[in-house]
């Protein structure tokens, strides 16, 4: 009975995290369609183009990329082969659930660490006016983490409930 | 060791352990073996960030997920009745265009047989059809139209391979016809030897469905007409795809709510997005390390030794081709084995593009076929039949299939006409 407020405080955090998600996955898509727009305007009305959208735009990609796996990582719909377990049974897909998780997320854990170095060079070797270039690339760890801070998640509060018959 | 750790991780994929992840391991592996920082896997990652066409991916995901969204399948299904539902066969036919249209738009996703599916397989059995012919054409049709612009995995083959895309498109046209042709014959001597009524042919019927359904038809008009006119750019056609949509479902047919409808829409195309496009980021590390390490070499010198000529060359392609479709994910697939073929197939001397069309083909028969067909489970679902009932379905769609597999593979003219 001791681990139902833990729980309950979980599902909660994966609430408020999916929903943060989807608000920054959703807008990153938005801008990425208008700043696409916009150029495409520019360029035929005006024959100039916004400068540096060209850059943005290519990163919000990696943006919709990360929430959008992240969020995938949530409703468990990334892709898998599915040879063996299409055909388990649902007791042994259970079973599993929580090994498969703990090992993606370990996977995530250290291309999280990768990431966060590669960030900090890019960081510290860009020049001043590209710095803002080394920002945008902040997605790279961050995106790593959402996805660890997922598998966790799952890890821990096990496959999804069924509902009795 | 290695070997062990490699079969190890094989085996957790096919056990469910998201494909994603297990290229990550992959890689991880690899970077240990060679002594290299794993920073080295997000340095490609990154690269992802330079490739100009990405953009379309997302965009013209987002177009397809507000088509279905606002009920363009039933339109379609409406405007291809009224237009070719009086021919022999017609319903099967309407069936085969409607699906076909809707693939190129939604990916072969499996939206279509999840959107159209639901509505035109009651239609078909009413009319007469055999439940077994019913089940093999809406399984099989979920991928036919898969060569059509703005068809995602033709995008995503332009942006690994690196061809240009445009050419993709083209090249794509006749074999993605040739195959509605052949499909749409046999439909047609079906439909007669069945003595299935045909519905006649209405003036009203077809202004009325035309009015509804035109503002789509024209969409891959102009998609086509802005590409290949040289107006914009694939993405930049896919972001005017994606506007023309939003304002077509919201303000036009106000089939969509934005305040309803817009942020489930979104995080669909970012979920769809985000687990097509984190495999190809992990992906290109580890084919970068696997082409460091020589593999595609090894392959070559392999085939050299045992392989004479481009006729062996593309049987044993076509062979290894059908065996992956039928165990991975088009997408997957086209990320993981594009960069090991490609080297081998110039060395054939086969053209990217050709070489483009025969992976497609085969990808696009694997989705029908044992033991992960998404077809066959999405088709399973959808109609609540069992995965060997619909495999048997298909049995007849399949033998079609293969036979435009073959046509595609030895005449590449097919795929090469406008060069």
């Amino acid at each position: 009975m001791r681990s139902l407020p833990l729980r309950s405080i979980l599902l909660r955090f994966q609430r408020l995290l999916t929903r943060a998600e989807t608000v920054l996955a959703g807008l990153s898509l938005l801008l990425l369609v208008t700043l696409t727009l916009t150029q495409i305007i520019a360029r035929n009305l005006f024959e100039s183009g916004l400068p540096m959208a060209d850059a943005i735009t290519r990163q919000l990609v990696l943006y919709v990329t990360f929430f959008g796996a992240a969020l995938a990582a949530d409703a468990q719909r990334h892709i898998r082969i599915d040879v063996v377990s299409a055909w388990l049974s649902r007791d042994w897909l259970d079973r599993l659930y929580r090994p498969l998780h703990a090992l993606a997320g370990i996977v995530c854990l250290i291309l999280t660490k990768a990431a966060a170095r590669f960030w900090i060079d890019e960081w510290q070797y860009a020049a001043p006016n590209e710095r803002w270039e080394a920002l945008f690339t902040l997605i790279l760890p961050v995106g790593f983490g959402l996805l660890v801070l997922h598998f966790l998640l799952a890890t821990t509060l096990g496959p999804p409930r069924r509902v009795p018959r | 060791m290695i070997t062990l750790l490699v079969i190890l991780i094989v085996l957790l994929a096919t056990l469910g352990l998201p494909l994603f992840a297990a290229l990550g391991a992959g890689g991880l592996l690899a970077t240990h073996q060679a002594e290299l920082d794993p920073a080295v896997l997000i340095i490609e990652l990154n690269r992802l960030a330079s490739s100009p066409n990405l953009t379309a991916i997302p965009l013209f995901t987002l177009a397809g997920v507000v088509l279905a969204a606002g009920g363009a399948p039933q339109r379609l299904i409406r405007l291809f009745n009224a237009l070719i539902g009086w021919l022999p066969g017609g319903l099967a036919g309407v069936a085969l265009f409607a699906c076909a249209f809707f693939t190129a738009f939604s990916g072969a996703s499996g939206v279509t047989i999840l959107a159209l599916g639901g509505l035109l397989f009651p239609m078909l059995m009413s009319v007469g059809y055999p439940q077994r012919f019913s089940l093999g054409l809406l399984t099989s049709s979920g991928s036919i139209g898969l060569m059509f612009p703005p068809s995602l995995p033709v995008l995503l083959y332009g942006i690994v391979a690196g061809v240009n895309i445009d050419d993709l498109f083209l090249a794509g046209a006749l074999p993605g016809l040739l195959l509605l042709v052949m499909i749409t014959l046999y439909c047609m001597v079906l439909g007669v030897r069945l003595k299935i009524p045909r519905q006649p042919f209405t003036a009203e019927a077809l202004q009325q469905s035309l009015r509804e359904g035109i503002w789509d038809i024209l969409l891959p008009v102009g998609v086509v007409w802005g590409i290949f006119g040289g107006f914009v750019t694939v993405s930049e056609a896919s972001a005017c795809t994606a506007a023309y949509v939003l304002v077509l479902e919201t303000l036009i047919h106000r089939s969509l709510s934005l305040r309803r409808q817009l942020f489930p829409i979104l995080r669909e195309t970012s979920v769809l997005v985000g687990s097509i496009l984190i495999i190809l980021g992990v992906a290109m590390g580890l084919t970068n390390l696997l082409i460091d390490a020589q593999i595609p070499m090894h392959l070559l010198a392999w085939m050299r030794e045992n392989i004479d000529s481009q006729l062996q060359f593309l049987l044993l392609l076509n062979g290894v081709l059908l065996i992956v479709g039928a165990m991975m994910d088009i997408f997957s697939a086209i990320v993981v084995l594009v960069p090991l073929i490609l080297p081998l197939a110039l060395q054939f001397g086969i053209n990217p593009v050709h070489l483009g069309i025969i992976l497609l083909a085969n990808l696009e028969i694997g989705y029908c076929t044992p033991p992960v067909g998404i077809n066959l489970f999405i088709a399973s679902q959808r109609f609540q039949k069992p995965i060997l009932t619909l495999f048997l379905s298909t049995l007849p769609f399949l033998g079609i299939m293969l036979v435009w597999l073959a046509i595609l593979t030895y005449v590449p003219q097919l795929s090469t006409w406008w060069k």
